[in-house]
């Protein structure tokens, strides 16, 4: 309880601080646009009677830090250090939010970039080397390489076991669809909203791959304006409530369960044979790409990885897959996505309308979950009766939200462990994320 | 689901918006219904029928323990079983000591003649 409040409580005054500098319209850009403009002109052209020595000193401290800062950049870094803190402190997710909130401060160091001088810095500005790297967010590569690795250390054995409970994953897929009814209700446009929607997936490489294709600050929209480019805002929303579900998810389930429901055991998993292991990811590439082929690339890559783990002739494959390659696209995608929330473009109401949608997709992923696994049981009797905490399990953060219902199903009962059932609907809820994301792909893009 | 629609309309939200929803869900649930399916039933069935082929070739009939599916429970407690059977195996020793002779070759190198400085007397 003392680490809710304190997590809340840091995100309560950050937010507010955001909300009190936070860039209010476009025109208020145009309007700082103009001053920029105004600007310039001083810095480029010292004046005449001035010492060179002055002149030399003058334009040191027009490049620094400390002259370039802006109280957006400082809330940024506080933001940063924010997730490092949780990272080390409460062990929220520490290989996403360690590279997220380093490169939260590095893409907010301030530097020099009146009237667009270029000094191939920034994330944004051609040429620099984390531009170079962001080329992986912006085209929507590194996510299916996250699949890969994903793919090649998902053991599905739970899932084979028990199948029914797949159908969780897809019940707790609610929040996607509904967020991006709410983000349509905000006034953004369809393929925004959509980018935004899938946060409610819970699966961050998802994410990253939806808004890269469809609020990427390229694509037209059919008025003619072009779509925001929402990447940065989700990507850092959905990875942040990603590594907040010990926090988010644990009060809805007490919220919607019975201390009873909770007790509920479930019959134990059958042993899956090898077989059953090599044939589920053929079938299941076969399957759910021909349905919707728009998630290949996700999809594709993670029944690849599987099959590269369980055909057991590919052993140097699989763990090249799951550890070395993983690692190093992790470290890149953290860094460059912590990266792109440089202040001027990152802090805008948009941003923070995306935080709350997300936070709210969450909390209905979880509770559609939970109560479609409440509705399931009244069908079901006896030993095959679902713990509803089971259902949590669906939004896809992989593994977080299956070890969730682990703890909170120990609370209820220390001798009781679901963190096998509860898998099931965790790794199915990632294909359920990757489907809808296909499907909305296909509808929007 | 489709009786979701007009409220969706209602909220004032675009019908190509709810069609989305509605279609985006469904699809969602018919692809998990579908591994569902195909792992639940088409699968085992598969498999079935491979066993008794198998038992036909052999001629003989299918036993039930052969149908009936271990739960990961069983395999863990025979597993457990035989770890433990095979490590109690070492209480068993045969009772005979061997002393081995270790025997070294004399050694200039490690001679104690050669480690002393030979002083005058």
């Amino acid at each position: 309880m003392r680490r809710f409040i304190t997590v809340v409580g840091i995100i309560s005054i950050l937010s507010l601080t955001w909300m009190a500098f936070i860039k209010p319209s476009a025109d208020q850009q145009v309007t700082d646009t103009l001053r920029v403009e105004q600007k310039s002109p001083v810095i480029d052209s010292p004046g005449e009677d001035e010492a060179p020595e002055f002149s030399g000193i003058k334009k040191f401290w027009e490049y620094t830090g400390f002259r370039n800062a802006t109280i957006g950049h400082l809330g940024m870094i506080a933001i940063g250090l924010l997730f490092i803190f949780l990272a080390i402190k409460y062990d929220y997710e520490p290989l996403l939010l360690i590279p997220i909130g380093t490169g939260i401060l590095i893409g907010n160091i301030p530097f020099f970039q009146d009237g667009g001088f270029n000094l191939q810095l920034g994330i944004y500005q051609s040429g620099s080397v984390l531009n170079y790297l962001y080329f992986g967010v912006l085209k929507g590569v590194y996510p299916p390489l996250i699949f890969l690795g994903l793919g090649a250390m998902t053991d599905f054995s739970s899932l084979l076991s028990n199948p029914r409970l797949m159908i969780l994953g897809a019940a707790a897929q609610i929040g996607i669809f509904l967020t991006f009814l709410g983000a349509l209700l905000l006034g953004f446009a369809p393929p925004e909203a959509g980018a935004i929607g899938i946060i409610g997936g819970a699966d961050g490489p998802t994410a990253i791959f939806l808004s890269s294709r469809l609020a990427n600050g390229i694509n037209l929209l059919p008025d003619g304006t072009t779509v925001a480019n929402l990447i940065g805002p989700i990507a850092i929303a959905a990875y942040s409530y990603m590594a907040l579900v010990p926090v988010i998810q644990p009060p809805v389930m007490r919220l919607l369960t019975t201390p009873k429901e909770r007790r509920i055991r479930m019959k134990p998993p059958r042993s899956v044979s090898r077989l059953e292991k090599i044939l589920f990811p053929i079938i299941g590439l076969l399957l759910t790409s021909f349905i919707s082929p728009s998630s290949l690339p996700l999809l594709g890559m993670l029944f690849f990885g599987n099959l590269l783990k369980e055909s057991g002739v590919t052993k140097r494959l699989a763990e090249t897959a799951r550890t070395s390659m993983v690692d190093i696209v992790t470290i890149l995608l953290g860094l460059t996505v912590g990266a792109s929330t440089q202040a001027d473009i990152f802090l805008t109401r948009e941003s923070l309308l995306i935080f709350v949608l997300g936070a709210i997709s969450f909390v209905i992923a979880t509770a559609g979950g939970l109560i479609f696994a409440k509705g399931m049981n009244l069908f079901l009797k006896g030993d095959n009766r679902i713990n509803p905490l089971v259902g949590a399990a669906g939004v896809s953060a992989v593994p977080d939200s299956a070890r969730v219902v682990q703890i909170e199903g120990l609370k209820a009962d220390p001798t009781n462990h679901l963190l096998m059932h509860a898998m099931t609907p965790n790794v199915s809820g990632v294909i359920g994320s990757a489907v809808a994301a296909g499907i909305l792909l296909s509808f929007l893009g | 689901m489709l009786s979701f629609l007009p409220f969706i309309m209602l909220a004032g939200i675009d019908r190509q918006a709810g069609v989305i929803v509605v279609i985006g869900y469904l699809i969602v649930f018919l692809v998990l219904v579908l591994l569902y399916l195909v792992f639940r039933y088409v699968l085992p069935l598969f498999f079935k029928i491979k066993l008794y082929r198998r038992a036909a070739k052999e001629g003989r009939a299918l036993d039930d323990s052969e149908l009936n599916v271990m739960t990961g429970e069983v395999n863990a407690a025979i597993a457990t079983a035989i770890y433990l059977y095979f490590s109690e195996l070492h209480d068993e020793e045969s009772n005979i000591i061997t002393i081995r002779k270790v025997s070294r070759s004399y050694s200039p190198w490690n001679s104690k003649i050669y480690n002393m400085r030979n002083l005058q007397r």
